[in-house]
């Protein structure tokens, strides 16, 4: 892992809690100027590693560096890192000017007052606060609180910002909102943001590039479209949300799992053996229509309209749920007869198995 | 529909007042007829052995030409003032420490109950404790002679201003520890880390956000104290060898030699200092809006 002036890297970065490891060397290099997104389930240590960039917690062993400097032992405040918190966490008693001014007015050597003025206006102008400068923090929206919290932080001019679930607390419509604005501030800034979340959809989203974490480690690193297509192990494709992850085992040119042998046109390297097939990439024929590709017996159980799509839910033979997702865009809604005999079909190229 | 609706506001709004009813009788009869009563009393006529409805000044006249009855009022905003500075100053680092450096919810309970201990004995026996303590012979000159840091036992610990201070500081500052540490539990730890972040000190993050938040508290806390220790007459009792005498000893002196016009004059005047006091301390912070 290189550590240069340009980048901020994280070596061997260990933590545990008691007899919990919350991280368990977790080594990543984030470049200058790019949105990643942290994915990982609840419990997977995304917030410990936050904690530990942001220099609220010392990590056990490892290191930290940003742009070539030397932080792991560092008070949070001398890292140069802005945070930005799940719940805002914005000063309740202080209006929106003066919690934006605040970290400017109370540094150890503040700017001259007419700077820190200008400074504060500039930021409060850029998130798309003017006017609200006086009303309380309790006066305002969610959005602009979550549009204070991020001025709060950027007016110090940090050139890596944390934000943790920083769209949690917002109803799915702003949400949808304040992530084009997040990359739009981002990219006028260009400083480096890290985005933690629990929403695939959120990371996949977001980022320019996805760390993927799963019990402390990372288990991948990549951009969007290589992280959808090519999951680096059973579990990075289960929390993506996208597949059917099968169990069973590898063996030669087939994998053989409770419903026989399932053929497979690519092969990933890991530990735990699975296969895993797109929840788009199946379709549905009747039980007794010719078999073509990969084929396994079902029994349809109910489906779930989402807008644009539909998702069909249906039981194999020993009780495993698969997901079927149709497209409205490729034609009408195809319906199934409750409790229906059906068979789900698929290429055997668009499989992929682990092992 | 609408008609429904306001019958069930009106049911609840009936079922309210009923609620409130017997806090409402109880307050009207035990407090403001008695206020009302006391400031009548103090305008009627007062001979050596009998007290007459005819309505005179003689008694507000006799307190305000007195040097000893406004010398007490002088001693009793004194007394105030030193003791809400010394239940403020022992109490919010205590507080502090209850209220938001100890992080085991847990833990702070247990550490506020141990504050609460000492009210399982009787007030009483809490203050006349204190006289072992301080005396001449008690145990902190002996364990200062014993260590020699003296060579003659101090006298002025009790039967002074001093040991009043004491003796009051020691029963009320709990008053004044458990709404600060109320308040500052309340704080989300969050915005401290945030405030660190953002680069303050501290002492900055102390001052700027820890001690605002908390402000309510100190309110609160100083407003028990306050009305505690100026209606005071037991601790100045019994640890100021009558060396000390508050309002509140002079209207016991009073009502003892059943001179009521005077007593209620005293009163009144104790009640006026209180008003004002809880008027004040309630400016300074908008509980409505933090509580």
């Amino acid at each position: 892992m290189a550590e240069t002036i340009s980048n901020i890297s994280l070596s061997g970065v260990t933590k545990r809690y008691g007899d919990v490891t919350a991280l368990d060397g977790v080594s990543l290099v984030l470049e200058g100027n790019e949105y990643v997104s942290l994915l990982g389930p609840s419990g997977s240590g995304k917030t410990s590693l936050l904690r530990a960039i942001a220099g609220f917690e010392a990590p056990d062993a490892g290191k930290v560096t940003v742009f070539g400097r030397d932080v792991t032992h560092l008070a949070p405040h001398k890292r140069g890192i802005g945070f930005v918190f799940q719940n805002f966490a914005l000063f309740p008693h202080l209006s929106v000017y003066d919690n934006v001014a605040f970290g400017l007015a109370n540094a150890d050597s503040p700017p001259p007052a007419d700077e820190i003025r200008r400074r504060v206006t500039d930021m409060v102008r850029l998130v798309g606060l003017t006017g609200l400068e006086e009303r309380g923090v309790g006066q305002i929206s969610g959005g602009q609180r979550q549009r204070v919290a991020l001025a709060r932080t950027l007016v110090t001019e940090p050139r890596l910002i944390l934000l943790d679930e920083p769209l949690g607390a917002l109803d799915a419509n702003l949400r949808m909102r304040m992530r084009d604005e997040l990359r739009h501030i981002r990219e006028r800034l260009g400083v480096t943001f890290l985005h933690v979340t629990g929403s695939e959809t959120e990371a996949l989203a977001m980022g320019d590039r996805v760390v993927v974490l799963d019990r402390g480690r990372v288990a991948q690193f990549a951009a969007p479209d290589v992280i959808l297509n090519s999951p680096a192990n059973p579990n990075v494709a289960r929390f993506l949300n996208r597949y059917n992850v099968l169990s069973g085992a590898l063996r030669g040119e087939a994998f053989a799992s409770a419903y026989g042998d399932l053929p497979y046109g690519k092969r990933v390297e890991s530990g735990d053996a699975a296969y895993g097939i797109r929840y788009d990439r199946i379709a549905v024929v009747e039980e007794t229509a010719p078999a073509s590709g990969v084929g396994i017996p079902v029994t349809f159980v109910t489906s779930e309209y989402l807008g644009s799509a539909v998702m069909y839910f249906f039981e194999a033979a020993d009780g495993h749920i698969l997901e079927v997702e149709h497209h409205l865009g490729k034609g009408r809604m195809p319906e199934f007869r409750p409790r229906g005999k059906y068979r789900l079909q698929w290429k055997p190229e668009d499989a992929i198995v682990f092992g | 529909m609408a008609e429904q609706i306001e019958t069930a506001e009106t049911t609840r709004n009936r079922t309210a007042y009923w609620l409130i009813a017997p806090g409402a009788v109880w307050m009207a009869l035990f407090l403001a007829v008695p206020i009302l009563m006391i400031v009548y009393v103090s305008f009627w006529t007062q001979t050596t052995f009998k007290i007459e409805p005819i309505l005179t000044i003689a008694s507000w006249k006799q307190f305000f030409s007195s040097e000893t009855y406004i010398g007490s009022l002088f001693t009793t905003v004194r007394l105030w003032l030193i003791v809400l500075a010394a239940t403020f100053v022992l109490g919010y680092p205590t507080a502090l420490f209850v209220g938001l450096f100890v992080k085991s919810k847990t833990l702070s309970t247990v550490l506020l109950v141990i504050c609460v201990i000492p009210f399982w004995t009787s007030f009483l026996i809490r203050v006349l404790a204190w006289r072992p303590m301080l005396g001449k012979e008690g145990a902190i000159n002996i364990l200062l002679q014993k260590a020699g840091l003296i060579s003659a036992p101090i006298e002025a610990l009790l039967f002074s201003e001093l040991s009043v201070v004491i003796g009051m500081t020691q029963i009320y500052v709990v008053f004044m520890v458990g709404p600060i540490a109320f308040m500052l539990s309340r704080i989300d730890r969050n915005i401290i880390e945030a405030a660190r972040d953002l680069g303050a000190s501290f002492w900055r993050i102390f001052f700027k956000i820890i001690l605002p938040l908390s402000l309510p508290g100190v309110i609160v806390g100083a407003i028990f104290v306050s009305v505690m220790v100026l209606g005071e007459f037991a601790t100045t009792a019994a640890l100021s060898g009558r060396k000390v005498n508050l309002l509140g000893n002079i209207i016991v002196t009073q009502v003892g030699s059943l001179k009521w016009a005077l007593a209620s004059v005293v009163g009144v005047i104790l009640t006026i200092i209180m008003g004002l006091v809880i008027a004040g301390f309630l400016r300074v912070v908008d509980l409505k809006k933090e509580l």
